[in-house]
């Protein structure tokens, strides 16, 4: 399958780099998903029982921090501020990008595949790097960033690979594992893809029935006026109204 | 067995998670402290469950979970306003109704499903009255006029309570769309600032201005004689448009709006800046000004208006706008009330405070317990996972025991910047010297390096001095009436002038400083840093602003201190009773 993505981002890497704002829009993509790592990493240090891990954790969560910052200022230098702007001004924003929520990935994979999917995305991020560089499409300026930031990809491969061997040595079926976490990585985009589409869709039918159902209504309504409005108390039952959703 | 009530604010902004034990709060922090997503709206399970970790229990052993809005109502304001403003809604409408449908509406459902609790025990406070709450029963006046401003709740902007004993009773409100809180978030994004995150930048701007467009805010913000206000709702579009605040006619009053992250270089701070430049970020700082001088006498209105209807002498005032120190001060200082007291968590994770709280006397009817004089009731770390995170960091360390604060103002005097995270974490957005950066007061050179070094924002803004209580009147005039919120940082007045030399750092151009004023009852560790402080150089000041990087929510755990700390210019970091040196 390996032939398969490097097709895929062969062809994806020309759309990315020759579309007209596009660049922006994917440096803009990698620093929210560098920043959601780093939150992910520095979450890690706090749940993890080993404690011969936290360093490399903590250290893989500070790249992190770091390249989110490059990829942002790489942003910024094509004049375009955009969501990965917004990001670095207010860390909420991962959240509607749907980069990070919930549970963190730690919590919801515990240890053993945490690591793997750690290996995984570092990997896939290495390679794709590569064909990024291998084909010359990003700036001069930014080919220098992402040559800096392979190299702590490449440490992040590295100890992630050492430690899904020991893991895989301790009789966990780590390949299973991995496996898995590609097929979810896969999974997780047509959901993506699958969310977008839904949206487009109710948005159509939510604007029908905006024009055709409420339309009429607009008759009857009207702003509330400004200035005190005096209010009444509601009477009954304190309980039963503390209850009440309206 | 005591009765918990769990309180909650979620969905909008700044969700939380507050824990009473017979009325008495055990436990309160945003959710924001645990995902680090500054603001962070989801449901705050994490929060919940650590505030019940704490004390030992488990959802089972929860009374009430206590939620701070009524949906429905706030689902009928949306479906209205929709209607009112057809066709130019079209937009928005989809957007809203896939929030609502897909999850907003299933409230009930949800709580029950995150806390753990059945749908019998749930309960709904109106957002008003939540932020009444957070404000009555948590001060210490039994007979108040109670104040709230904010953008909007259910169908209020702002609302006017009347509190006795126990009991809160509604006057009356002014309705969305006319909202001060929204008015000024317009602003905000008129300057270039992002909305909920740039509005202490606008007031922090303001000071470089003078309010000459008062014509034109006059016809954005107009006051009524019935003590109220009404917005012209030509010049906004946050009724009908699904991300923006202003119509294009606010552009065409006020002129262009400021592109995000440009320079500001206003008279004041025109170092190196070409006349052109001055003259934009002049026009800018004049336009934050004068809606900061709007919104003051906005506030002075309503205040006036709430001592003529309810006619008490305390005042009770919470809601996002009573976030803005500037105007606060002028309410202490030039409004009627005797005593004013503000939530410290204003905004609405103050909503999870107040919404426990109105569930406990209100609507259980139970008595009115001790005031809030302590903001330190968020999440802490025991001194020996402290130990077993720095060993395991391979951080460069010193255990300083109980001498921590002495250290730390050793160190202060020596004119090192230091990350101060001591004891449990503060309630509320302002660092109260619980999780603070501190610095040396007394030089401006200090300022600079701190927003540019340390927390790599605009050099513009400003910060806050936190003084021992036996001090303030040297260097700072608060009001009277201010003594309270001037505790919880929420007052900005006049630094005295003898004393803007000795406080070049904290001395914003106009000559103000938004104080807080420390005693040794409620925080004492932080008393005696200061008081220290004070003995090696005779002014017992620290610049304290909060423990964060740009962007980021204030630290909660001693990872999020070293990571804070290593990735910023910090010179030194103390948690607790370790003092923390770079990594070399």
């Amino acid at each position: 399958m390996g032939w398969l993505r490097r097709c895929y981002l062969t062809v994806a890497s020309e759309f990315s780099w020759r579309v007209p704002g596009r660049p922006q829009r994917l440096l803009g993509a990698f620093a929210l998903a560098e920043r959601g790592s780093m939150l992910d990493m520095f979450a890690a240090v706090e749940a993890t029982k080993r404690r011969d891990m936290r360093k490399k954790y903590f250290h893989h969560g500070l790249d992190e921090g770091r390249h989110a910052l490059i990829f942002a200022e790489r942003v910024r230098a094509f004049g375009l501020l955009g969501r990965a702007e917004a990001a670095m001004e207010d860390s909420g924003q991962l959240l509607e990008a749907g980069i990070v929520g919930g549970q963190t990935l730690f919590e919801r994979l515990g240890e053993p595949e945490f690591m793997a999917f750690v290996y995984v995305a570092e990997a896939d991020a290495v390679e794709q790097f590569n064909v990024y560089l291998d084909r010359g499409l990003p700036d001069d300026a930014t080919q220098a960033q992402l040559r800096a930031i392979l190299k702590d990809e490449v440490f992040h491969v590295t100890y992630s690979r050492t430690e899904v061997d020991k893991y895989r040595k301790d009789g966990l079926p780590m390949d299973a594992t991995m496996r898995k976490i590609r097929l979810r990585r896969v999974w997780e985009r047509w959901l993506r893809f699958s969310r977008d589409f839904g949206s487009f869709t109710s948005g159509i039918w939510l604007s029908l029935l905006y024009f055709l159902v409420l339309g009429p209504f607009r008759l009857f309504g009207r702003l509330e006026a400004g200035g005190w409005h005096p209010v009444e108390g509601r009477a009954g039952d304190a309980l039963a109204l503390a209850r009440s959703e309206g | 067995m005591p009765t918990y009530i769990l309180g909650i604010s979620a969905l909008y902004h700044d969700s939380a998670a507050v824990l009473l034990c017979d009325g008495v709060i055990v436990a309160g922090v945003q959710e924001e402290r645990f995902s680090r997503l500054k603001h962070d709206a989801t449901l705050p399970v994490r929060s919940a469950k650590w505030c019940m970790d704490r004390v030992g229990i488990t959802a089972a052993d929860l009374s009430w979970v206590v939620f701070y809005e009524k949906p429905l109502r706030k689902f009928e304001r949306i479906l209205s306003t929709s209607v009112a403003t057809f066709p130019r809604s079209w937009a928005a409408f989809p957007r809203h109704m896939r929030a609502w449908l897909g999850d907003k509406l299933w409230l009930r459902g949800n709580l029950c499903q995150a806390f753990g609790v059945p749908a019998s025990k749930v309960l709904f406070c109106e957002h008003h009255l939540s932020h009444a709450a957070s404000a009555f029963f948590a001060s210490p006046h039994e007979n108040a006029a109670i104040l709230c401003v904010d953008g909007v709740g259910e169908w209020a902007t702002t609302s006017l309570w009347r509190g006795r004993g126990t009991q809160i009773e509604p006057v009356s409100e002014v309705r969305f769309p006319h909202s001060i809180g929204l008015f000024y978030s317009a602003i905000t994004a008129h300057l270039g600032f992002s909305v909920n995150e740039g509005e202490f930048k606008v007031m922090g701007m303001a000071a470089y201005g003078q309010p000459r467009f008062e014509a034109e805010m006059n016809k954005l913000l107009r006051l009524e004689s019935g003590g109220g206000f009404s917005l012209d709702m030509d010049y906004f579009s946050w009724h009908w448009h699904p991300t923006q605040a202003a119509s294009p006619k606010l552009s065409e009053l006020l002129g262009a709006g400021r592109f995000p992250g440009t320079a500001f270089t206003p008279r004041l701070a025109a170092e190196g800046a070409s006349e052109s430049e001055i003259e934009v970020s002049q026009r800018f700082a004049d336009l934050a000004a004068s809606a900061q001088a709007q919104t003051e006498a906005a506030m002075l209105h309503l205040v006036r208006h709430a001592h003529t209807t309810v006619g008490t002498d305390a005042l009770c005032y919470a809601g996002g706008v009573a976030l803005n120190s500037v105007a606060n001060n002028r309410i202490a200082a030039e409004g009627p009330f005797d005593h004013v007291w503000i939530q410290p968590a204003a905004g609405d994770a103050g909503g999870a405070l107040g919404a426990a709280l109105w569930a406990w006397h209100a609507v259980l009817g139970n008595p009115r317990g001790p005031a809030m004089t302590r903001t330190d009731i968020g999440r802490e770390t025991p001194n020996a996972t402290t130990r077993e995170i720095l060993d395991d960091l391979g951080a460069r360390y010193a255990d300083v025991g109980e001498e921590a604060p002495e250290r730390a103002a050793d160190d202060l005097a020596a004119g090192r910047v230091i990350g101060w995270m001591n004891g449990r974490c503060e309630w509320g957005p302002r660092a109260l010297g619980y999780r603070s950066i501190l610095a040396d007061p007394r030089k401006p050179e200090t300022r600079d390096a701190v927003n540019v070094r340390v927390k790599y924002r605009e050099p513009f803004r400003p910060f806050a001095p936190s003084v021992v209580a036996e001090s303030a009147a040297t260097y700072f005039d608060i009001p009277a009436a201010a003594a309270a919120p001037s505790r919880f940082m929420l007052t900005a007045g006049g630094v005295k002038d003898g004393a803007r030399e000795s406080l070049g750092a904290v001395t914003h151009v106009d000559g103000t400083a938004r104080v807080q004023v420390v005693d040794a009852a409620s925080s004492p560790a932080y008393h005696r840093l200061i008081s220290r402080f004070g003995e090696h150089t005779g002014v017992p000041v620290v610049l304290n602003t909060s423990f964060n990087l740009k962007g980021e929510p204030v630290v909660s755990s001693p990872v999020d201190a070293m990571a804070s700390f290593v990735r910023s210019g910090l010179d030194l970091l103390y948690i607790d009773n370790f003092r923390v040196e770079r990594p070399k």
